[in-house]
């Protein structure tokens, strides 16, 4: 069952450490076994310990107590013709008695003590071990480098960058990455496009170490993923567009504190690691699975500052609106991503505003003004509506549907004004729209979410891929599964 | 030296891979580096004379030492002023 | 030449046999392929003549290496 000689093929294993009080508890029965039966002692942390045991083994390497599979010491083991054939932890006397075979055993003991987890099985040790056993199941090439590469410079030469440096994904951060999932690392996500590659749960893990996630940020970062490919965001034709956008990431539920993300002040801006960092790892897998990159088959005019990376989660707490995740259909509280094709920011100022209706008005205003004022339809928007203003929706008992419903009301454009040549601007449609009313957003085209910091009446607008909806890119919501 | 997982979907080489190179020279400037080797002038001379011959425009650059890497302005003028670079002569 | 390839500038060296190891060496150190024409050494006590010949005998293999279709 065990490779290797040095373990015992016939009696007793015991496996402990020092640093566990249950270990020393039971120090003087492992004495008392050498004495009667005989014993193997293998110690996790300090060679000299148990004193009781002369013949004590050392397993600071931890390779024994990883190929016994050791979770929690003390565990005794009982072997036979190099099978094992029984197994305890922790100290418990009438369990040590059945697997010892031995009676009266420390008679001054308590009846049972729950043991502590093993050094093995720490995060840190655990990938290292399975490194060294050949265990670890990754199925990427290994890229041995040079011994005078610059680790940093040879990811940016060999095209993985997004023109930051990464994080080099070793076996061991890869491993460490695959922690914070229980998803099988070669079960696939999705096609990535635009190479229309298998987007597996171990290369998004890759990518997501080289982005400087954290573990726990996983599984977000798989959700997103889940959501670009799937077919109605039309991934593909987001990054081969010459328009500005990008995917958007927006956070709802639990995950979005367990993980310490940022939805308040600055939420959209520079600091807060797992929002930097989750928008990042989406990026770079599109990048390097999928294998789009700019100026070949991403064919943005001029690209947006938000394709490093657009993640940031929405403020839930305190707000009188449902989330973006529940108004897309997810019970509250699940945790959710969705994506949006969007780019930049648009400010809107209002500092004066102190009813709905004229907040709702200069909302609109500001809105008329996406892609140009001159075309209608335009792109799907997502509003990003800061604290301070919600509060003014929220004190007036607007629902965020009233608000919405107001909002497609007053993005109403007389077809004259949107005529080319009129306003003295040739951008525009046909002399048919003459007579006509004509809506600047599709319906459903409005997507609303609350973020930002407590002071400063100062929302924005996050404008959309031209193609939006069915011909183009529809939003997409995903739950986040661990 | 150190082992790292590809991030891609493994289809290019784990080399670098080459820059891709174009189809044709037509249009192109192709540098001469003369890395201050002796004699290898007279090699990379009439190298320039085929390639100016088919009307390719050529630019001639010079390492000060052969024994150093060319300083970074060199570097720098090369990447702005070429399309193409051939380097010689090494032995 | 790994400088120049990484500002975008495609490059061919050219070297003597005597190189070859040394190129093969310092490629695996580095991770990279860089091309590399070589030419019978020794290049020193050649004349001018026998100088020019070689660049002839050489110079499609040379402008080979720079254009699509040889990498």
């Amino acid at each position: 069952m065990y490779r290797g000689t040095d373990l015992p093929s016939d009696g007793l294993i015991a496996v402990v450490k020092r640093d566990c009080p249950t270990c020393v508890l039971t120090a003087p029965v492992l004495g008392d076994f050498v004495q009667r039966t005989g014993l193997a002692v293998y110690t996790q942390d300090d060679p000299d310990f148990p004193e009781t045991v002369p013949g004590r083994i050392d397993d600071t390497m931890l390779d024994v107590s990883h190929r016994l599979r050791i979770e929690i010491v003390p565990t005794l083991i009982r072997m036979r013709g190099g099978q094992e054939m029984d197994r305890t932890y922790g100290w418990d006397r009438a369990e040590w008695e059945r697997v010892s075979g031995l009676t009266a055993i420390g008679p001054d003991l308590p009846m049972s003590r729950p043991g502590c987890g093993a050094k093995n099985i720490e995060p840190g040790i655990i990938e290292k071990l399975k490194i060294r056993h050949g265990e670890t199941g990754l199925a990427s090439r290994r890229i041995e480098l040079g011994g005078g590469e610059d680790e940093i410079e040879a990811m940016f030469d060999r095209g993985w960058s997004d023109g930051l440096p990464l994080v080099p994904p070793t076996e061991e951060r890869v491993l460490r990455m695959l922690s914070g999932t229980a998803r099988d690392p070669q079960e696939v996500i999705g096609l990535c496009p635009p190479d229309l590659v298998p987007a597996t749960v171990e290369k998004i893990a890759i990518n997501a170490v080289m982005a400087g996630c954290k573990p726990e940020y996983l599984p977000v970062v798989l959700a997103a993923v889940e959501a670009v490919l799937d077919e109605p965001f039309a991934m593909h034709g987001v990054l081969a567009t010459t328009m500005y956008v990008g995917p958007v990431v927006v956070v709802n539920g639990a995950v979005r504190r367990q993980i310490g993300m940022n939805a308040k002040g600055n939420a959209l801006g520079q600091g807060n690691r797992a929002n930097a960092t989750i928008g990042r790892a989406l990026q770079l897998v599109i990048r390097n699975i999928g294998g789009g990159r700019p100026q070949e088959v991403d064919r943005a005019t001029l690209g947006n500052p938000g394709k490093y990376t657009y993640c940031f989660a929405e403020d839930e707490e305190g707000s009188s609106w449902e989330p973006l995740s529940v108004e897309r259909g997810l019970p509250q509280g699940k945790s959710a991503v969705t994506v949006f094709a969007g780019y930049g920011l648009q400010g809107v100022v209002d500092q004066k505003s102190r009813d709905p209706e004229s907040l709702s008005r200069s909302f609109a205003t500001s809105l008329m003004a996406v892609q140009n004022v001159k075309l209608a339809p335009a792109c799907d928007v997502m509003i990003v509506v800061c604290p301070e203003h919600e509060r003014t929706f929220r004190t007036a008992g607007w629902s965020k549907q009233r608000f919405l419903t107001r909002l497609h009301e007053l993005c109403e454009i007389s077809g004259e004004e949107l005529i080319s040549g009129a306003k003295g601007i040739a951008e525009g449609g046909p002399d048919t729209l003459a007579g006509k009313m004509v809506k600047k957003f599709r319906p459903g085209g409005i997507l609303i979410v609350r973020a930002g910091g407590g002071a400063g009446m100062f929302s924005g607008i996050i404008g959309g891929w031209a193609a939006s909806g069915a011909r183009g890119s529809s939003p997409v919501t995903k739950e986040v599964k661990t | 030296m150190s082992l790292l997982l590809d991030p891609t979907a493994e289809r290019s080489p784990t080399v670098r891979p080459r820059l891709p190179r174009p189809e044709k020279l037509d249009g192109l400037t192709v540098g001469i580096l003369d890395i201050s080797k002796p004699r290898g002038d007279v090699f990379l001379d009439r190298i320039d004379e085929r390639l100016s011959e088919r009307g390719i425009t050529v630019k001639r650059y010079m390492k000060p030492t052969m024994a150093r890497p060319a300083p970074l302005p060199l570097r720098q003028q090369i990447g702005t002023e070429v399309n193409l670079v051939i380097e010689g002569l090494a032995d | 030449m790994a400088d120049l390839e990484s500002r975008g500038i495609p490059s061919v060296g050219v070297a003597t046999t005597e190189f070859i190891d040394a190129a093969a060496v310092q490629a695996k150190s580095l991770g990279i392929d860089p091309a590399y024409v070589f030419i019978p050494h020794p290049v020193q006590d050649r004349t001018d003549d026998e100088l020019r010949a070689l660049a002839d005998v050489h110079f499609d293999s040379i402008i080979a290496l720079l254009l699509k279709g040889n990498q």
